[in-house]
């Protein structure tokens, strides 16, 4: 068995970022049962939010600027060009929408949301706005790693005899 | 726009979030003439490791400095949840919507 250093960081991107739609989804019952009681945990899981969002940047960062060149120039070459040039393109930018929308939830977060229902309504927004767009980064995500694993496979059967 | 019980957003929540709706539209923006324009490109290469870090360190910046700024000046809770919260969505679907058109037909 080789785990690789670019794996465990592509791996712990992903993780990161499952993490942080999963606690933005954990927000938004929290805001829709938004009690005095849940007040300091809405908030607390809104940070979580933000830290998972933050680290799967880092992470997803280094891993796109020192391993990603390879396997894009793979991609490009083999038999879904599209899987960088329409959805890692895309899933690279739109993640900055993400990002944002994730450090805006804790601000939308503090206070008293059981007794606002407009703030109460904004984290509802907010938090499924990161959820939904979580889940179409992890889409592409799967497309990317599909588009490079099928260069890869089409190339190896090519240089074999 | 809210109604006589009903309490607004507040000045942070609709100052960063007015900051978010900029820097969301922004982002797309600089996406789609960065890849159109390439000194602009390169330009942005050069302020750091690549392009792509220096739009994220940049969308960061503005979110935070801009919402810091609105926060600052007056007349900011007119922009209430009912204009605010619609105005945030419409921006998250422009924005993705218009990144994925972008790079589909470009």
């Amino acid at each position: 068995m080789s785990i690789e250093r670019s794996d465990v960081i592509l791996l712990a991107h992903a993780t990161f970022g499952v993490l942080g739609v999963l606690s933005a989804l954990w927000v938004f019952v929290e805001a829709l049962n938004a009690r005095e009681d849940n007040e300091a945990r809405t908030r607390r899981v809104s940070l979580v939010v933000a830290a998972c969002m933050c680290v799967a940047w880092i992470l997803g960062g280094y891993w796109y600027l020192h391993f990603y060149p390879a396997d894009k120039a793979m991609i490009l070459k083999g038999p879904w060009p599209f899987a960088h040039s329409v959805f890692m393109e895309t899933k690279e930018h739109l993640f900055f929408l993400t990002l944002i929308l994730s450090l805006y939830l804790p601000v939308a977060a503090w206070g008293k949301l059981w007794a606002n229902s407009n703030a109460r309504k904004m984290v509802l927004c907010v938090s499924m706005l990161i959820a939904l767009t979580g889940v179409a980064m992890e889409g592409s995500g799967a497309i990317v790693n599909h588009g490079a694993k099928i260069a890869y496979v089409r190339a190896s059967l090519r240089g074999s005899p | 726009m809210t109604g006589i019980n009903e309490p607004g957003l507040g000045r942070g929540k609709t100052a960063f979030a007015l900051s978010a709706v900029i820097a969301i539209v922004l982002n797309t923006v600089v996406a789609c003439t960065k890849d159109a324009y390439h000194p602009l490109k390169l330009f942005m290469a050069s302020l750091g490791d690549n392009d792509w870090t220096t739009q994220g360190l940049a969308d960061v910046i503005v979110f935070v400095g801009l919402g810091l700024v609105l926060m600052k000046i007056g007349g900011i809770e007119k922009f209430d949840s009912p204009r605010v919260i619609p105005l945030l969505v419409g921006a998250v679907i422009v924005a993705g919507g218009g990144l994925f058109a972008w790079y589909l037909l470009y």
